[in-house]
C-alpha cells in the first residue's frame, strides 16, 4: 500500500513539474481553466437575465447544479481522465509494452500516470462557483452535506467509469479519438435540473446512464429537495464503476494475449 | 496568369481529393457526429421546453426559432468546421513542417484544399444524416429560408472558420507550447460565434461587440441568415446587406491571416525548425 | 563547375537556461539565463555538378542546421550561399522547385493513403507534365522493384519499403540537386544497398547529391567528397580517399604470439589494446617505422602465432577529427 502511494506521489510530482516547464503555458492553462469556468453557465446565466427561468428553480439554485457539475469535471481531470488518451496514445504507438513489463498493476500505475495537474484550474474556478450559488440559498444541514458528498462520491464513480470504458474500448476500436465526445453529449444531461426531462430521459439518466449522479442529485440533496430514488441511483455508479474497472482489465489482458 | 490559376486549381483538387481519401478510412470518425449532435440537440430540446412553458418569445425568439437555431447551428458546424489549428502546431512540433517549406507549396493553401476535402466528406457523413434526422425524427423546420443565400453564407463561414484556425496554429511559429494561447481563442470563439446560445442573448454591448470581432460570421450569423432574418444589438438588416457584411468580414479576416503568414515564415526561418 | 558556393555562412540562436533541481525550476518561472549560441561558424565550400559529398559530423556539430540553410529554411545570420544560382532564402519560391529533399526522420508520405496517391499530389505540386511523370515513375518504381507495393497504405510498409518511396518522392520532379538527410537509417543491408545503387545511377546520369550521415558505410560507398563539421566549423574538406591519409600512413596489426607479449619500445608502434597476454592489436605508424623493418624486430622479440596487417578503419579516423578540441 506504501509502494502505491509512494508509485501515485513521484508520477503526481513528475507531472506537475513538467507542466512548469512550459511556465507561461502553465500559467496561461490554468488562468484560461478558471475563466472558461466562468463562462461555463453562460446560458445559465443569459436565460435568467432574459428573465425565464427552470420552472420551480432560482438562478442560483441552478447555478449550482452547474458548479458541482464543475467540481466534478475538475477532480475527473485531475485525477483519471487522463487514463483515456494516455491509453489510447499507448496502444497506436505501440508502447504500451513499456508500461505493461512493470512490476505493478498496469492499470494503477497508468492511472497515476494520467494525473494532470492542469485542471487545477478548473477546481478553484468550480469552487468559487459553488461558494457563490450556496451563498443565495438555504436549505444545507449537517446532514445534507454528508449525503451531498456521498452522492459526489457516487457521481465520481461514473466519471471514473466512463473513462475507464472509453479507455477500454480505444483497444480495440484504435482510431476514435471521438469516443470521449460521445459520452460528453450524454453528461451534458446531467448539467441541468432534472425536473425539465420526461420520465423517461429521468429514468434513463438515473439508473442506466447515471449522469444526473454527477451534479443535479448531489446538488439537490445539499439544498434539501432529495427523492428516494437519488441514493437507488448509488448502486448502477457502482456498477458503472466496476463494469468500467473489469473491462479496462479484460482489455488489457487479451492485449497482452494477442501479442498487441 | 491564367496558367497559375489552372494549376492552382488542379494542386487543391489533388489534395483535397488525398485528404478525403485519408480521412475516409476514419469514416466512423465523421459517424459519429450522427450520434453527438442529436444527443446535444436533445438535450437543447428539453432546455428550452422547459424555458418557453409560459413565454411564447425570449429576446425576440420563438421556441421554434430557437430549435431551429440550433439545428442550424450544428448543420452549418458540418459543412464548415476544420482542425487547421490543430494540424498545423502538430506539423510546426513534430518539425514535419518542413516537408512543406522544401516543396513549391504555400502551406495555407494546403490546408484550404485538406479542408475542402475533409468537409466533403462532413457533407455526407454528417450533414446529410443529421439532417436527416432532424427533419424527419424530430420534425424540426431546417430547410432553409432562401437556398442560395444560405450556400453564400455558409461558404463564406467555410472561409472564415479557416482563417480564424488557421491564425490560432501560427501561434506555433512563435511559441513552442502554444496550448495555452489556442485556448484561449477557442474559448472565445466557442462563446462569441453564438454556438452556444444566440447572441441575442448577450447583453447589448457584448452585441455591438460582436460585429467587430469575427466570430459571429462563423456561426449566428450564417444560422440567422439560413432561418430567415437577422437582427443583433437591436439592429434589423435585410439578408443580401448581412451577406455583405459577412463578405468584408471575410476579406478583412483574409488579409489579416495572410499577412500574419508571411511575418510567421520570416520568424520561422530565422530560428530554426 | 560549382553548382553550390558557400562563403563565411554562420548561424547564431539565443538559448535560455535554467537548472534542473526543484528551486530551479521554480524561479525560472520569473526569470530565465539568455545566451547566444554559434551553431555554424564561417563555413566556407563548393560543390561541382555532379559530385556526391558527404557531410560528416558528431550529433550537434551544425550539420542540419547547414542544410536547412542550403535548402532555404532557416536564413544565415551572415554569409552568403548561391545553389544553382539561387539564393536559396530569398528566391525559395523559385528555389524549391529546382531541388529534392529527403529528410530521413521527416516523411513526406500520408500515413494512410498508398504511396502512389502521395506522387500523384506532388505531381500537381510540381507541375510536372504528365507523360515525365508516368515515365519517370514507372522508371523509378522498376528500379527499387517496388510496383505492387505503392497501392497499398503507406502505414502498412516497412522502413525500407517508405525510404524507397520517399526517394521517389524526392526525385519525381528530376531536381538537379537532391538533400538526403540521413537516408538509410535504420534500414537493413539489402534496402541500404538498392538505395545506393539508386543513388549512383542518378549521379551517373547527372544528380548532383548533398548527403549527411552517420553511415560510414554510405561514405565509403557513396561519396567523392567529404565534409567534415565539427562544433560549427570545417574541420576537413577533400576526397574521401585522402580521409584515410589524415592521420598519417598508419597500419593496424592484429598479434597472436605463443609467449606473453610485454612492451614493444619503437618509435612509431603503439599497442592500441591488449586483448589477452598473449593477444594485441597495435598501430603501426609506417613513415615513423617500415613495415619490413617492425616485422624483423618484431619476430626476435616475440614467437608468431598469426599475424594480420589491416588499414586503419574509418571510423577510427573520424573518431579522432571528432575528438579534436577545435578551441
Amino acid at each position: 500500500m506504501k509502494r502505491m502511494y509512494q508509485i501515485y506521489k513521484t508520477c503526481m510530482k513528475a507531472n506537475i513539474a513538467s507542466a512548469i516547464t512550459y511556465r507561461v503555458n502553465f500559467i496561461l492553462n490554468s488562468l484560461i481553466m478558471l475563466i472558461g469556468n466562468v463562462l461555463f453557465p453562460l446560458v445559465t446565466v443569459f436565460i435568467y437575465n432574459s428573465n425565464a427561468s427552470f420552472e420551480g428553480w432560482t438562478f442560483k439554485e441552478a447555478l449550482l447544479i452547474q458548479s458541482v457539475f464543475i467540481l466534478s469535471t475538475a477532480c475527473a481531470g485531475i485525477f483519471f481522465n487522463g487514463i483515456m488518451w494516455n491509453t489510447m496514445s499507448h496502444v497506436v504507438e505501440g508502447t504500451l509494452e513499456v508500461v505493461l513489463i512493470k512490476p505493478t498493476s498496469s492499470l494503477f500505475l497508468l492511472l497515476a500516470r494520467s494525473f494532470e495537474f492542469e485542471s487545477i484550474g478548473l477546481l478553484g474556478g468550480g469552487v468559487v462557483m459553488f461558494v457563490y450559488a450556496l451563498s443565495g440559498i438555504d436549505g444545507m444541514t449537517i446532514g445534507s452535506w454528508f449525503l451531498f458528498l456521498l452522492l459526489f462520491g457516487a457521481g465520481l464513480l461514473v466519471m471514473f467509469g466512463v473513462a475507464l470504458i472509453v479507455a477500454a474500448i480505444s483497444f480495440k476500436w484504435v482510431a476514435n479519438s471521438r469516443l470521449p465526445e460521445m459520452f460528453e453529449s450524454i453528461k451534458s444531461f446531467g448539467r441541468y435540473p432534472g425536473t425539465i426531462f420526461p420520465k423517461a430521459v429521468v429514468a434513463v439518466s438515473s439508473f442506466l446512464f447515471p449522469v444526473s449522479m454527477i451534479a443535479y442529485f448531489p446538488a439537490s440533496t445539499l439544498i434539501g429537495r432529495w427523492e428516494a430514488y437519488f441514493f437507488i441511483a448509488i448502486i448502477p455508479c457502482a456498477l458503472f464503476a466496476a463494469f468500467g474497472i473489469w473491462l479496462y482489465t479484460y482489455m488489457l489482458r487479451s492485449y497482452k494475449s494477442a501479442g498487441g | 496568369m491564367f496558367e497559375k490559376i489552372k494549376h492552382r486549381f488542379r494542386v487543391m483538387r489533388a489534395v483535397a481529393f488525398v485528404t478525403y481519401k485519408e480521412w475516409s478510412a476514419y469514416r466512423t470518425h465523421s459517424m459519429v457526429s450522427i450520434f453527438v449532435g442529436p444527443v446535444y440537440f436533445l438535450v437543447q430540446y428539453y432546455i428550452w421546453s422547459a424555458v418557453y412553458s409560459g413565454e411564447s418569445s425570449i429576446n425576440g425568439m420563438s421556441l421554434s426559432q430557437m430549435l431551429s437555431y440550433f439545428c442550424a447551428t450544428m448543420l452549418i458546424n458540418y459543412l464548415t468546421m476544420d482542425f487547421a489549428d490543430w494540424n498545423l502546431q502538430m506539423l510546426i512540433r513534430t518539425g514535419k513542417f518542413i516537408t512543406f517549406s522544401l516543396r513549391p507549396m504555400n502551406h495555407m493553401f494546403y490546408a484550404l484544399s485538406q479542408k475542402a476535402g475533409h468537409r466533403v466528406l462532413g457533407l455526407l457523413f454528417e450533414f446529410i444524416p443529421c439532417f436527416m434526422i432532424f427533419f424527419f425524427i424530430f420534425h424540426i423546420d431546417v430547410l432553409p429560408a432562401n437556398l442560395l443565400y444560405a450556400m453564400l453564407s455558409i461558404a463564406m463561414a467555410f472561409m472564415m472558420n479557416f482563417f480564424i484556425h488557421y491564425s490560432i496554429g501560427m501561434v506555433a511559429f512563435w511559441m513552442v507550447q502554444s496550448s495555452s494561447i489556442r485556448n484561449f481563442f477557442s474559448l472565445c470563439e466557442g462563446i462569441f460565434s453564438g454556438s452556444l446560445i444566440p447572441l441575442v442573448f448577450f447583453p447589448k454591448s457584448l452585441q455591438l461587440a460582436s460585429f467587430f470581432l469575427p466570430f459571429q460570421y462563423t456561426t449566428f450569423l450564417p444560422a440567422m441568415v439560413y432561418t430567415g432574418s437577422y437582427t443583433l444589438a437591436d439592429i434589423t438588416l435585410p439578408i443580401p446587406q448581412v451577406l455583405l457584411l459577412q463578405l468584408v468580414a471575410v476579406i478583412i479576416a483574409g488579409i489579416v491571416c495572410r499577412v500574419l503568414y508571411a511575418v510567421s515564415l520570416k520568424h520561422f526561418t530565422g530560428v530554426g525548425a | 563547375m560549382d553548382i553550390i558556393t558557400v562563403k563565411n555562412l554562420t548561424k547564431q540562436y539565443e538559448a535560455y537556461h535554467r537548472g534542473q533541481d526543484a528551486k530551479s525550476v521554480f524561479k525560472s518561472l520569473f526569470h530565465r539565463e539568455k545566451s547566444i549560441i554559434t551553431s555554424v561558424e564561417d563555413l566556407s565550400f563548393s560543390v561541382g555538378k555532379g559530385e556526391i559529398i558527404g557531410i560528416l559530423g558528431p550529433n550537434g556539430a551544425g550539420k542540419s542546421t547547414t542544410i536547412k540553410m542550403l535548402t532555404g529554411v532557416l536564413y544565415p545570420t551572415s554569409g552568403e550561399i548561391n545553389v544553382l544560382g539561387y539564393n536559396p532564402h530569398k528566391q525559395k519560391n523559385q528555389y524549391v522547385k529546382q531541388i529534392g529533399v529527403l529528410f530521413g526522420q521527416k516523411s513526406q508520405l500520408i500515413w494512410d493513403i498508398p504511396p502512389l496517391d502521395s506522387f500523384y499530389m506532388n505531381k500537381e505540386i510540381y507541375d510536372i507534365p504528365t507523360n515525365d511523370f508516368r515515365t519517370r515513375l514507372d522508371r523509378f518504381v522498376s528500379m527499387f522493384e517496388i510496383g505492387d507495393i505503392i497501392t497499398k497504405p503507406t502505414r502498412t510498409l516497412s522502413l525500407g519499403e517508405r525510404m524507397k518511396c520517399e526517394f521517389i518522392m524526392a526525385m519525381l520532379h528530376s531536381p538537379p540537386v537532391v538533400f538526403l538527410d540521413e537516408p538509410t537509417i535504420g534500414l537493413d543491408v539489402i534496402a541500404k544497398q538498392r538505395i545506393r545503387e539508386f543513388i549512383k545511377q542518378m549521379n551517373q546520369e547527372g544528380t548532383t547529391f548533398i548527403l549527411t550521415t552517420h553511415d560510414l558505410e554510405d561514405v565509403e560507398r557513396l561519396v567523392q567528397r567529404v565534409l567534415i563539421i565539427h562544433q560549427g566549423k570545417k574541420v576537413y574538406d577533400d576526397k574521401f580517399s585522402e580521409l584515410r591519409l589524415h592521420l598519417g600512413a598508419k597500419k593496424m596489426v592484429r598479434l597472436s604470439a605463443a609467449t606473453t607479449i610485454g612492451d614493444i619500445d619503437l618509435p612509431g608502434t603503439l599497442i592500441s589494446e591488449r586483448i589477452s597476454d598473449y593477444e594485441v592489436e597495435l598501430e603501426i605508424d609506417t613513415d615513423q617505422c617500415k613495415m619490413g623493418e617492425f616485422l624483423h624486430i618484431l619476430s626476435e622479440k616475440v614467437e608468431i602465432l598469426d599475424i594480420s596487417i589491416k588499414e586503419i578503419q574509418i571510423e577510427k579516423i573520424i573518431s579522432s577529427i571528432y575528438e579534436m578540441d577545435i578551441g
